[in-house]
């Protein structure tokens, strides 16, 4: 008779911790960034033809902060400042504006087919050439850049909004139709709740867009205290590689940031319940 | 149309169309209070439709519908829970402040211990028992029932169909059963009605003589084996090309 042995263990390597393993890949990818950045910087014809020979296009990582006095880092405090708060109400506004726009069309056909276009047109149409228009309407103002924002991040939450408020199943609308609920009732115990694990979803798109508006949008407006992408511009012009690349740090972890605290609360609301 | 106390449901004459598409043709059946009735059906007779339109879901094109003003529960081939509800909550749904039914119903079905899990923790078996629960939780005079137990393993099907019939037992409630299953209508009904195939009407009437409580050992006896027999006859007779 032929005996059953259990299976050898594929694990090989028996020693090797699980916490060094789930480091090593984003610690890996981590390293090949580092040596494209130190590859390209040494590789760029003129990168260092400056006088004082720090680099004129991109500094390697270990000259990020040559250059960055008390002045310079006074400024792209305040920037950030006023980066961060556009950006930060702006994804509020986004959210708001996102989540009501697709409940609408969930709730209606006509006005979804009404607005669909132009919602897709606007996500479309280079924010360049809306910004004047926004700046003669509301001037150069805080408002100015929060419409900016709202209109690059909105799309994603409205867009996810809709695709789950549509994707509840007939027979939980059937409960909820049996025990006579209001269409309240409904949206509240039940599409929002729903529809919930997509929103999440075009939030984490829509986090790191309301960055990129604020940023973006920055950069159109000439008056009042510079945000981060007048200030990126500036030290563009002015060939300083270095503040100009931590600025762009400073954006990119202040997207960073939006996409962790999106992803803790998911984590909190969404998370325990929702498998997909 | 009033109902009559000993009667949770009436339909007369009750016709549906889905555009040119006949679904009904003159179904009439009652389910008297405290009976359960079973419809067995080749597949898209319009089993589904009819249990929509005794609930109220679909309003028939025509024909007369009488149900229990109080409504009507509704389990359905899905448990349809709410993923985001734990057990607890989702039992609670739809009852009517009535915590100690509730409590009741959660513990005879052996979810009182899972009460503060997640749907996703649960088996199948216990999903649909939770969706039971939550129907019954409303107290309906009548409960309809889509093929509730069509997605389970055999088991935990029959275990389900004893707990069923317990809980009818002490609830008394009247119930139609929708099934493809012709063991199943036997086993749980006080009579099998056979749908024809589309348009779906009734062309068979079967009385369940068998005692309750009834028990598995009902299953094997050549009694419970011939009336299986000849409710599947009349079913395959007018099955059509189902």
């Amino acid at each position: 008779m032929n005996e059953i042995r259990p299976p050898a263990s594929p694990r090989t390597s028996a020693h090797r911790s699980p916490r060094l393993a789930r480091l090593a890949p984003p610690l890996a990818a981590f390293g090949v960034v580092i040596a494209g950045w130190y590859g390209l910087a040494y590789s760029l014809d003129n990168n260092f033809a400056s006088a004082d020979g720090s680099a004129l296009i991109i500094p390697p990582p270990h000259q990020l902060f040559v250059g960055l006095n008390a002045a310079t880092v006074s400024r792209i405090a305040s920037a950030t400042w006023v980066s961060l708060g556009t950006a930060a109400v702006g994804f509020l506004l986004a959210i708001l504006v996102g989540v009501v726009l697709g409940v609408a069309m969930s709730f209606s056909r006509s006005l979804e087919s009404a607005l669909w276009p132009w919602l897709i047109a606007v996500q479309v149409t280079p924010v360049i050439v809306l910004t004047p228009i926004i700046v003669r309407v509301v001037g150069a103002s805080f408002t100015a850049r929060l419409i900016v924002t709202v209109l690059i991040a909105f799309f994603p939450i409205a867009s996810n909004t809709l695709f789950g408020m549509r994707s509840v199943g007939t027979a939980l609308h059937d409960v909820f139709t049996l025990a006579g609920a209001s269409r309240w009732h409904r949206l509240i115990h039940l599409q929002l709740p729903a529809a919930s694990p997509a929103i999440f979803a075009g939030l984490r798109v829509s986090a790191g867009l309301a960055v990129i508006g604020a940023v973006v949008g920055d950069f159109f407006f000439t008056r009042g205290t510079p945000g981060l992408g007048r200030l990126i511009t500036f030290f563009f012009q002015d060939t300083r590689s270095g503040p100009m690349f931590v600025t762009a740090l400073i954006a990119a972890l202040i997207g960073l940031c939006f996409f962790l605290a999106v992803a803790a609360l998911r984590r909190l609301l969404v998370s325990p319940w929702h498998r997909p | 149309m009033a109902v009559d106390t000993r009667i949770a449901a009436q339909l007369r004459d009750v016709h549906h169309r889905f555009g040119e598409v006949g679904v009904l043709r003159d179904v009439a059946l009652t389910v008297r209070s405290g009976e359960i009735v079973a419809i067995v059906g080749p597949s898209g007779c319009g089993k589904t439709t009819l249990l929509r339109i005794v609930a109220g879901l679909l309003t028939p094109s025509g024909g007369e519908v009488a149900r229990p003003d109080s409504g009507v529960g509704f389990v359905f081939q899905e448990p349809a829970l709410l993923a985001w509800r734990r057990v607890d909550s989702n039992a609670r749904l739809l009852a009517r402040g009535d915590d100690a039914i509730v409590d009741h119903l959660l513990a005879v079905s052996g979810l009182l211990e899972h009460r503060h899990k997640w749907p996703h923790e649960l088996s199948g078996g216990m999903k649909m028992r939770l969706s039971l629960v939550r129907s019954l939780a409303a107290r309906p005079h009548l409960l309809l029932l889509d093929e509730p137990f069509g997605a389970l393993d055999q088991i935990t099907r029959h275990r389900l169909h004893d707990e069923f019939g317990a809980l009818h037992e002490s609830e008394g409630f009247s119930a139609l059963l929708v099934t493809h299953s012709i063991d199943e209508a036997v086993y749980l009904a006080d009579r099998v009605l056979v749908m024809s195939s589309a348009p779906g009407r009734i062309v068979g009437e079967f009385a369940v003589p068998f005692p309750r409580p009834r028990s598995d050992h009902l299953r094997y006896s050549s009694e419970f084996a011939a009336l299986v027999g000849n409710v599947a006859r009349s079913l395959y007779r007018y099955a059509g090309d189902a």
